[in-house]
């Protein structure tokens, strides 16, 4: 097995007691005080998050028609300083990564998950895009929460929400990806102490990948590998919101197909008022409709087990019957989000 | 004082003449995250050594504690049913789970030393 890749704060996250696991070929923190903790650093106040693993390109301005090809939302058409959410598709519409771009005057950041750095790369080689992968030399520290924004604009200037920023240290975006306000800032691995030790100082607690996973279910947020993958497609992980490209994309055809016909699978919230959390790989029905829970975790703000279920059609009853360990477990389908 | 003993599966017990109060080990605890249910048995319920008495839903995972011999239950901690981060915070003190009188005795359990060495 080769060796798990590190962050430059790899000895610092040790050096807090941090407990670190094993995700996507990197030592990450998974939490240092304690997951719900963590959670509610962010949601009442501020905390800080270690994503480093995630990838990193720098794509050339001049390939946007041929970048805006490969995803399902408008990349071109949009303001120059904007950040948008998309998803690269594959010829049969289904999800290859979801993906944050950062645009700006004469280059655009790519942020892909970590798991599927390399498979992006490749991607992107085989449609003859060009790259520079900046994910070995600089960091990527992610300062969330209702707090956040208060506190970090005494370290730099703040762009208006889903917009991006530049400055000689930091290149940077007002996003995130916990239902919080905040920023998400690449940097130089040589000023990335420093930048957390500020925060820090100003009483921004750092957070492992545990909370950010608990922070992104309860904000009804999806997770490649699981809300996403080579098999389910932007319409099925209910990301309709998403298809804003304007012009011929890659899976377009097979995406209007699902659209017209309805004929695919449907990713569905659930609650249950009981206390067994329906984590990955249970089975539910509702109705005649059968599914299986992609994630689910409690939700700490509404004190009870929350998740997706992807179910084969749509449910036509939002009464889901979950069996959990050969128990058969009530549960609620929702159509909002888990947060108002 | 009788000593505390500990289960491969990660449970400690306490002996108390005819009985017994059982939790799960610190290391357990620390292994599961934050703990956020747990589900207990009723009193007078019956458990063979082995038998799943109770079930623990964190953050991480579900795990579930068994008993350490035949008993039968006699009270359970009903503070874990509003603050089942006790559990996390003392899982060998205000953290225990259940107490049971004992049908079988079995203290094959291992020595605090024993067990510290089993889980390095």
């Amino acid at each position: 097995m080769s060796e798990l890749k590190t962050t430059s704060l790899y000895e610092f996250h040790l050096s807090k007691n941090s407990k670190m696991i094993d995700f996507a070929g990197w030592s990450m923190p998974f939490s240092y005080e304690g997951t719900l903790k963590e959670h509610n650093y962010v949601r009442e106040s501020s905390g800080y998050f270690d994503v480093s693993h995630m990838g990193r390109l720098r794509l050339n301005y001049s390939q946007i028609e041929e970048i805006n090809y490969l995803i399902c939302s408008e990349l071109k058409d949009i303001d120059n300083t904007k950040a948008l959410y998309s998803i690269f598709t594959s010829e049969s519409g289904t999800a290859i990564d979801d993906v944050i771009f950062w645009k700006f005057e004469d280059d655009l950041i790519l942020i892909c998950n970590a798991s599927n750095t390399t498979k992006i790369k490749n991607h992107l080689d085989a449609n003859s895009i060009n790259y520079d992968d900046l994910t070995n030399d600089t960091d990527l520290i992610a300062v969330q929460g209702k707090d956040s924004i208060a506190i970090i604009e005494e370290m730099m200037s703040i762009p208006n929400k889903f917009s991006t920023s530049r400055d000689s240290k930091f290149t940077y975006a007002r996003t995130g990806y916990t239902g919080e306000d905040g920023v998400e800032v690449m940097l130089d691995k040589k000023d990335t102490l420093d930048f957390v030790q500020q925060l820090e100082s100003k009483g921004v607690k750092p957070c492992g990948l545990g909370s950010r996973d608990t922070l992104r279910l309860e904000a009804s947020l999806p997770l490649y590998g699981f809300e996403l993958t080579d098999d389910i497609s932007p319409v099925e992980a209910g990301l309709k919101w998403t298809l804003t490209n304007k012009s011929e994309y890659m899976g377009k055809e097979a995406i209007d197909n699902q659209l017209n016909s309805k004929d695919h699978k449907y990713l569905k919230r659930f609650s249950l008022n009981a206390k067994q959390i329906a984590r990955t790989g249970t089975t539910c029905k509702s109705g005649d409709s059968i599914g299986i829970v992609t994630s689910g975790n409690i939700s700490p703000i509404l004190g009870k087990p929350i998740g997706f279920a992807l179910f084969e059609t749509n449910p036509s009853d939002n009464l889901v019957e979950f069996d959990i360990r050969g128990n058969l477990i009530e549960g609620n389908l929702l159509d909002k989000r888990f947060l108002s | 004082m009788p000593e505390t003993k500990y289960l491969e599966t990660h449970e400690w017990y306490i002996l108390d003449g005819e009985s017994f109060t059982v939790g799960i080990s610190d290391y357990a605890q620390g292994e599961l995250g934050d703990i956020v249910f747990v589900t207990l048995p009723e009193v007078g319920q019956e458990f063979s050594k082995g038998d799943p008495i109770v079930e623990v839903e964190a953050t991480k995972t579900v795990a579930e504690a068994y008993a350490p011999m035949n008993c039968v239950i006699t009270e359970v901690n009903s503070n874990l049913e509003t603050e089942p981060e006790l559990i996390n915070n003392d899982p060998v003190g205000d953290g225990w789970m259940v107490k049971a009188e004992i049908k079988e005795m079995d203290d094959s359990g291992m020595t605090y030393q024993q067990y510290e060495s089993f889980i390095s």
